[in-house]
């Protein structure tokens, strides 16, 4: 039986536990996509400006970039990076004079999922410098590493002694004690002290990931967010982990990876698997369900590439904008007549983002 | 990714914008040595001495499609003259270049940067990216998105650079 026809048809749940993920990962092939992003700035109020995220641009064994277009009747388009962490990004500004600013970005991408042994030494691992690694383990605006952080993770890791131990304690710890909470807008910005010290625990990807980069960090084990957008559907049945149609402007979501030596950046999504269980139908499922218990083994170490990813940045300032610092960049942002807008309101801003597969 | 490579490319992002083309600020020109459809190798260095037109495209690049016609008006305008276009395509086969060619009547070579190394090290990330050396093989003026290559302003600007 075709192993990826197997896994498509989304049945045979119960046994996903015990299937070879990592072979399946393995032999999985490059698949391309095809990123519109169009954005229409209704109501301009004077001079208009906008940043949008562009896919990740440094090729790595995940994800390749083949570029991305633009057209539009922008008066000045630049591609910038935020310089700290390469957060790249389309800039474009309009004068007053412009009724209706207009940008339409095409970006394509190749994506192959992931599923690194983070169980024993490669070779051919990323090796991170002493800068890079005390890079990963620094404190953001939002992810402190210390107080209540800190004091959180050394419960959590009592007892561990590697770095993939520690990070497999925090996984499993977000997991049991966080909780998807739909009322969150957007992804969350994932302000990771303030949900320790209330002790609301609920939120999304940005919250519930950020939990797990800022425990892990808080304890020397290198992570970091990653952004993106889903992109299609999951071809291993998941529902929840994947978009239905092409209108993804609402599909943002983030992941996380920490760093192990001798392994490289080890892909996890503690937040996916709160999703699964509270969105797989028939949903509010317990941890114990099948589904769940299946998402929650193959979210440590694997990721589907249904999703691509935007950038690693926190922190972000936008250039030519005097406005405040932004936690991530996953959303398009813009300003007009120097106020921003919601970047969550795609229906106001406007902004629209649609996504299909292409053919090999 | 290595961080510091990251900190380099933010440093070398090169200034955009319409109305024409803009004065290159950015680093030091790229190497550039790729096959054309035919199999023949290009490197940029063979035309020191002519102006180059180096346009980055892919024929899923709309806008890259509609300023491709103005490119080669702009070549014929300027035959005999030392002036060079060297149109690279990004990330795609031969085969869907040379289909794409067969659409249109260039006289200028389609050249292949099939795993996207050369646009990344021009820093054309967003396309059309396009470069334009002048005969001492700097690079003098830049542009990102669709242009009328074909405009009086733009062949002036070119024209001042052909020896």
């Amino acid at each position: 039986m075709d192993r990826r026809a197997f896994l498509q048809t989304g049945i045979a749940f119960s046994t996903a536990a015990a299937l070879p993920w990592r072979e399946a990962f393995a032999a999985a092939e490059w698949r391309s996509y095809e990123l519109v992003t169009k954005v229409e700035l209704q109501w301009p109020e004077g001079a208009s400006r906008v940043w949008l995220p562009l896919p990740m641009t440094g090729d790595t064994a995940w994800q390749r970039s083949f570029g991305s277009s633009w057209s539009g009747n922008a008066a000045r388009a630049q591609v910038l990076s935020d310089g700290k962490y390469g957060a790249t990004m389309l800039y474009a500004e309009w004068p007053a004079s412009t009724t209706t600013p207009r940008l339409e970005v095409v970006s394509r991408v190749a994506t192959r999922d992931r599923a690194p042994d983070a169980s024993e030494p490669r070779q051919d691992a990323e090796r991170l410098s002493a800068a890079e690694r005390e890079f990963y383990t620094a404190p953001t605006d939002y992810i402190p590493t210390d107080g209540i952080v800190r004091g959180t993770a050394q419960k959590i890791v009592k007892g561990t002694r590697s770095d993939v131990d520690k990070a497999r304690a925090i996984y499993e710890w977000v997991v049991e004690n966080t909780f998807r909470d739909p009322k969150v807008r957007g992804c969350g910005w994932g302000d990771i002290k303030a949900m320790l010290e209330t002790g609301n625990l609920g939120g999304k990807c940005g919250d519930l990931n950020a939990l797990f980069v800022g425990l892990a960090r808080s304890v020397g084990v290198p992570a970091r967010d990653v952004y993106g957008l889903r992109v299609a559907p999951s071809a291993e049945g998941y529902r929840s982990l994947g978009v239905a149609t092409p209108a993804v402007t609402r599909a943002q979501h983030c992941r996380a990876e920490f760093y192990v030596a001798g392994r490289g950046w080890v892909p996890v999504d503690p937040a996916d698997v709160r999703k699964v269980a509270l969105e797989e139908p028939p949903g509010n499922l317990p941890l114990s369900h099948p589904k769940v218990d299946a998402a929650r083994k193959r979210l440590f170490g694997h990721w589907e590439m249904n999703w691509l990813a935007y950038n690693m940045g926190h922190d972000i300032s936008l250039p030519h904008s005097e406005g405040p610092k932004l936690p991530y960049l996953m959303y398009p942002n813009g300003e007009t007549g120097g106020e921003r807008l919601d970047q969550l309101d795609p229906d106001r801003f406007t902004y629209a983002l649609t996504a299909r597969a292409l053919q090999a | 990714m290595k961080l510091a490579l990251v900190l380099l490319a933010a440093l070398a992002l090169p200034a955009w914008g319409q109305g024409g083309l803009k004065s290159w600020t950015g680093d030091a020109t790229p190497a550039l040595e790729l096959a054309d459809t035919e199999g023949k190798l290009h490197r940029l260095s063979d035309y020191r001495g002519s102006a180059v037109l180096v346009n980055f495209w892919a024929t899923w690049c709309a806008p890259c499609l509609e300023e491709m016609p103005s490119i080669e008006a702009l070549r014929t305008a300027l035959q005999g003259k030392p002036f060079v276009v060297l149109a690279v395509n990004v990330g795609e086969s031969a085969r869907v270049a040379r289909e794409f060619a067969g659409t249109m009547t260039l006289g200028f070579p389609l050249l292949l940067d099939r795993d996207t190394r050369t646009a990344k090290a021009w820093g054309a990330r967003v396309l059309p990216a396009s470069f334009v050396v002048g005969p001492d093989g700097r690079i003098r003026y830049a542009y990102l998105g669709a242009l009328d290559w074909a405009s009086p302003e733009v062949r002036t600007t070119i024209e001042r650079l052909v020896p």
